[in-house]
């Protein structure tokens, strides 16, 4: 990853070369997949089935796997609030565990102490969450890349320890479980579990909505500019920590949602465990980067992976049980060499192949870097 | 003042542990641009096989001596299998390969060495001398550091007096541009894995040595004091590594003894000072300041 | 969590039950047992709430136990603990299965890793025993406080028994959770009353110095103690916290060693243990010290090795490293048992996995003497025993619970850590009579211990 400094814009009369590092950047780091997308027509027959799957699911399989693909959603929600930030902003964070965390507390707390019924504390969690991310925003600003993943990591590690500090649940210890019949279905004739799960995927999809709009609009547009020409942009008077701040501040509220989410799925929140949350930033990164990173599927779909991944790998061999992270591990490390640019990059890769697609029109399917085209220029000509 | 001063030596007998470790991750990134979360478990390992080897009667020094060279050799191995192939690809895609990598090592540890804790024999004499007043250094530590100073004197040489340090840079710095130099970058690359996993052994070694006893949690909680300690010395610099380790180490120890309103939130010390220290200098306290160009 | 008004008039009885149990001596050591509740029909447990119906016998000829445990992940060592009990319910089978009540039945068991993640745990327990609770009998020896407390409630509603819980918590004595109950762990609050003999005995006005973990494990045994101390000339003059799973104390020990206390509790488990000693002792302070009983097992006072040396602590299962067991009938007997039944990386010096069978042979026990196949009546049984003599108990145990007495591990033997020689075969000396707290624990213990 490379650095950048604030100062990059001073001359570079006068700096001498031993006051330069030479910063490692391994080449032209590609971060996002350059892969056109399919044809219109193809994307609605994926879109329609996908849809038809996920509203069909909840009544086709036990409550048991259910829940198991509620988590799916959750977590996709969680990736794709990474996603706006890593995928589309560049910002690299492997604290959103952390958001998370507050998220599902936030949920926790208010039905627990002060009797709240769970949906209201969805928006709650959401705009606490939000807050929380603006604060770390700011600082963000001033450390970059790598720092900043470690600063992020750092929020991941603390979270736990301050729950345990600060909150008192059942038995003493930071653990807080509300009741099943705090989630009781709200409509007749679904089930728990399954109004759990619907009511989770159409969260989702109206976050994956707002998400997609966002990225199609200035605001995307500025987002991916400070990405990939962070100086550029700035000149073309894209609003440089703005954007940065703001970007944080909506994905820490996807996390956020995740987690309250998480609430009314796993049924706990739970602050006793110091490695947890940095496992659920980890999961939210994997989930990501091997459904696609920049794309609008693929928190989703590697949401869905990872979550059946784990769930597939738990005892697998008996008597070796201690083995199963080292499958799940293995896995993790196949996928991506297999799929380097995700199941949707990978996916897109291979429609296009089957596919009558240009490469010019490819191009044009990519967003602009800077906000307005010149006016002499069609749109298409934009690289 | 005497416990203040017998709190900053434990500082600096943790802290040594600490910068072994930043060391081990500055130097893989200064020569090939990764951050390699997989160091710690990587140090794991390699400190199990020393151990093992120590079971056999062969003598400590040998026995870390041979884990080095194994670990040089899967170090250099893991770069041309696993990292490598993602080249010129999303630098996420590295970090995933680094968590497996984090996972399966420490899973194939304890399948192969077993759950238990082990105590690992010292190279060093045992014992301690006298320091300052009635406060004693052990021994090992004074050892620790001895061996962290050779260390840092070797890879700064290495690396900014010899031409092969330069190769590993320019490698680091820009792989194609060193290429048409005729600079064989694969070779740099796999070097630079192979002598920082060796350094990763080392220092999980000592530090298990060091240890009243370790199992396959050893690197977990040293990792993130690491990861701190490379963080606020700024990844560019070998002697800021170390240096900052110290800082963290002694840091932490203080605030257990004076601050008890982080009681078992110590943790959020060396972070807090990373924020601080990034947000008034955002290339870290020995970070060169880097220019970028449009 | 308290569910109306029904569950509280059953925690005000079982309180009027307690001060009226609190009043039997020490000495009772024979006490009778009460007359089974569950013999004349009538429950100590309110089933009116029950989500599942806890008289429904068991179906078929099996009955099905699940657990749930770390068995990879950094806690994976815990995993010994089923060795035991597994290796003990594979011999029943074979020779025939358990009797309940006049039928006979064969134990199929089942479990899941959760990586000591409390949140995992509640996860395998839902999935294993069902939202109706029809996915297996009763839980039995999950590991961890967070986690166990983390399934009490779902338990509770669905009446399914979680017992030998492997920990010393003393909130599995809580009155409001009659379906879970503990193991023969003793209560962690009880150990501070065992030291507090041990100071009242060397050094009657001793300061002490304690190093305990950051959670409610920790806190357990600081407010066990003090309440312990109460009115003695023994005063707590500095406590040092270190965070779970920190396998490195030195700073700690620095601090509590500049404290000069005559008297060092060394509440640390796993590494932190050992690491304790060593460090007490390169700081050339010295103290009479105790260690936790998470900490009496061979590989952690191994490690301490000659630092350990002198240090007390309490137990109630015969220690296979202690060679005065080597001809007794019971370790052979268990040796044998986990050597054919679950023999693949069985290190016969592991005292954790002599627990684990010890607690698979007191649930055979209960259930042998339940009155009919069914939860309630297992759970009455576990809820009204009096054991001794089986398992590794040390010969003058009894196992015994009843009305208000929920706990078992109440009988405790002290012991004092003999080191002859690196490599040798070190291990604790026992010192003096047995002790007992029967029937005491509730009221030696910070109520809002047990009632949170």
């Amino acid at each position: 990853m490379s650095e950048k400094s604030g100062a990059a814009l001073e001359p570079m009369i006068g700096v001498a070369p031993e006051d330069v590092a030479v910063v490692p950047t391994g080449g032209e780091p590609s971060l996002w997949p350059v892969v056109p997308r399919p044809v219109l027509g193809v994307r609605i027959v994926i879109g329609v089935v996908l849809a038809a799957a996920a509203l069909y699911a909840p009544f086709y399989f036990q409550p048991e796997m259910n829940r198991v693909l509620s988590q799916a959603v959750y977590l996709a929600i969680a990736a794709m609030g990474l996603n706006l930030l890593t995928g589309f902003n560049g910002q690299v964070s492997i604290g959103h565990g952390a958001f998370f965390g507050v998220g599902a507390f936030t949920s926790a707390i208010l039905m627990i102490d002060y009797g709240w019924t769970f949906e209201p504390t969805i928006l709650v969690s959401a705009v606490l969450t939000g807050v929380f991310g603006l604060l770390v925003g700011l600082p963000a600003l001033r450390v970059r890349g790598l720092y900043l993943a470690l600063v992020t990591l750092g929020l991941a590690v603390l979270f736990p320890r301050v729950a345990q500090k600060f909150v008192e649940g059942t038995g003493g210890v930071a653990l807080l479980r509300p009741s099943r019949s705090e989630f009781s279905s709200l409509i007749d004739g679904l089930d728990d579990d399954q109004w759990a799960y619907l009511l989770s995927l159409a969260i989702m999809v109206v976050l994956f909505l707002l998400a997609w709009n966002l990225v199609r609009g200035r605001v995307g547009r500025a987002m991916i500019a400070v990405r990939d020409q962070e100086i550029a942009a700035s000149t073309v008077g894209v609003n440089l920590a703005g954007t940065k701040v703001a970007t944080f501040a909506i994905s820490a509220a996807y996390a956020g949602v995740a987690g309250s989410l998480s609430v009314m799925i796993d049924r706990i929140a739970d602050g006793t465990n110091p490695i947890l949350y940095f496992q659920r930033s980890i999961e939210f990164l994997v989930a990501m980067v091997i459904g696609g990173a920049a794309t609008i599927l693929g928190p989703a779909v590697g949401a869905l992976l990872l979550v059946m991944l784990r769930r597939n790998t738990e005892n697998l061999i008996e008597g070796k049980e201690v083995l199963s992270p080292a499958i799940y591990g293995g896995a993790l490390i196949a996928i991506v060499f297999v799929l380097p640019e995700g199941v949707v990059g990978g996916v897109r890769r291979l429609l296009a192949r089957l596919g009558r697609r240009s490469v010019a029109a490819a191009a044009a399917a990519r967003p602009p870097v800077v906000a307005d085209p010149p006016p002499t220029t069609s749109p298409d000509d934009s690289h | 003042m005497q416990l203040f001063i017998e709190q900053v030596l434990n500082g600096i007998g943790n802290g040594v542990v600490y910068g072994s470790v930043a060391l081990a991750l500055v130097l893989v990134f200064r020569t090939t641009g990764v951050l390699n979360f997989a160091q710690g478990e990587m140090a794991l390992f390699s400190t199990y096989i020393s151990w093992k080897l120590t079971t056999t009667g062969m003598p400590v020094v040998g026995a870390i001596a041979i884990s080095m060279a194994i670990a040089f050799i899967a170090g250099a191995a893991t770069e041309r299998t696993l990292i490598r192939p993602m080249e010129g690809r999303s630098p996420l895609n590295v970090v995933i390969i680094t968590l497996g990598l984090f996972l399966g090592l420490n899973s194939l540890a304890q399948l192969i060495f077993g759950v238990d804790p082990q105590q690992m024999p010292t190279p060093f004499p045992e014992g301690s001398v006298s320091f300052i007043g009635d406060a004693r250094i052990q021994k090992e530590t004074i050892g620790l550091i001895v061996v962290l100073l050779l260390e840092c004197l070797a890879l700064w040489f290495l690396l900014n007096r010899t031409t092969l340090g330069l190769k590993l840079r320019a490698v680091a710095g820009n792989p194609d541009s060193a290429r048409l130099h005729g600079i064989r970058a694969g070779s740099m690359l796999m070097l630079g894995w192979g002598m920082s996993a060796a350094i990763g052994a080392l220092a999980g070694s000592l530090v298990a040595a060091e240890r009243t006893g370790f199992d396959s949690s050893l690197m977990q909680t040293i990792l993130v004091y690491a990861l701190a300690s490379a963080a606020l010395g700024g990844f560019a610099s070998i002697w800021g590594a170390v240096i900052a380790g110290l800082v963290v180490g002694i840091a932490d120890a203080l605030t257990i003894q004076y601050v008890d309103a982080l009681d078992g939130i110590e943790v959020v010390l060396p972070l807090a000072l990373i924020l601080v220290v990034l947000v008034v200098m955002p290339n870290g306290l020995f970070g060169k300041r880097t220019v970028e160009r449009v | 969590m308290l569910r109306g008004r029904r569950a509280k008039l059953v925690a005000a009885l079982t309180a009027l039950a307690l001060l009226g149990s609190a009043c039997t001596s020490r000495d009772d050591d024979e006490a009778t047992t009460d007359d089974d509740a569950a013999a004349t029909g009538e429950s100590s447990i309110d089933t009116a709430d029950c989500v599942s119906d806890p008289t429904t016998e068991i179906e078929g000829d099996t009955i099905r136990i699940v657990s749930s445990y770390p068995q990879s992940g950094l806690t994976a060592a815990f995993a010994e603990i089923a060795r035991g009990w597994k290796a003990y319910f594979d011999k029943v089978n074979a020779d025939g299965g358990v009797e309940i009540a006049g039928t006979t039945y064969q134990i199929e068991y089942d479990d899941q890793d959760d990586q000591y993640n409390a949140a995992e745990t509640a996860a395998n327990i839902d999935e294993m025993v069902g939202p109706e609770g029809d996915g297996a009998f009763a839980v039995f020896s999950g590991v961890g406080t967070a986690n166990n407390l983390a399934i009490r409630d779902t338990l509770n509603e669905l009446c399914v028994p979680n017992v030998f819980a492997a920990t010393g918590s003393t909130a599995w004595g809580n009155p409001d959770y009659p379906w879970l109950i503990g193991s023969s762990l003793s209560p962690y609050s009880l150990e501070g009353y065992m030291f507090a003999q041990v100071l009242e005995q060397e050094n009657p006005s001793a300061t002490v110095a304690m190093l305990v973990q950051d959670d409610r494990f920790g806190a357990e045994y600081e407010e066990g103690f003090r309440r312990a101390i109460e009115g003695t000339d023994i005063e707590v003059v500095a406590v040092e916290q270190y965070t779970t799973g920190a396998s490195e104390v030195g700073a700690q020990i620095t601090s509590l060693a500049a404290s000069g206390a005559d008297a060092f509790f060394n509440g640390g488990t796993l590494l932190a243990c050992p690491d304790a000693l060593t460090k007490k002792a390169a700081a050339n302070w010295e103290a009479i010290t105790w260690v936790s009983s998470t900490c009496l097992s061979d590989t952690l006072m191994g490690l301490a090795g000659e630092a350990a040396s002198g240090v007390w602590g309490a137990a109630n299962l015969k220690d296979p490293l202690n060679p005065d067991w080597d001809d007794d009938p019971a370790m052979i007997e268990y040796l044998d048992t986990v050597r054919q039944y679950q023999p693949d990386g069985f290190r016969e010096t592991n005292a954790v996995v002599g627990y684990g069978y010890t607690q698979g042979v007191l649930f055979v026990e209960a259930l042998e003497a339940a009155e009919a196949p069914t939860r309630l009546a297992v759970m009455e049984s576990v809820r009204n025993l009096e054991i001794s003599d089986v398992g590794l108990l040390l010969p003058d145990v009894t196992i015994t619970t009843g009305e208000g007495d929920y706990f078992m591990g109440e009988s405790l033997q002290l012991a004092q850590y003999e080191f002859t020689a690196e490599g040798a075969r070190n291990h604790f000396v026992p010192q003096g009579e047995l002790v007992s707290f029967e029937g005491e624990t509730a009221e030696l213990t910070p109520e809002d211990l047990i009632n949170e």
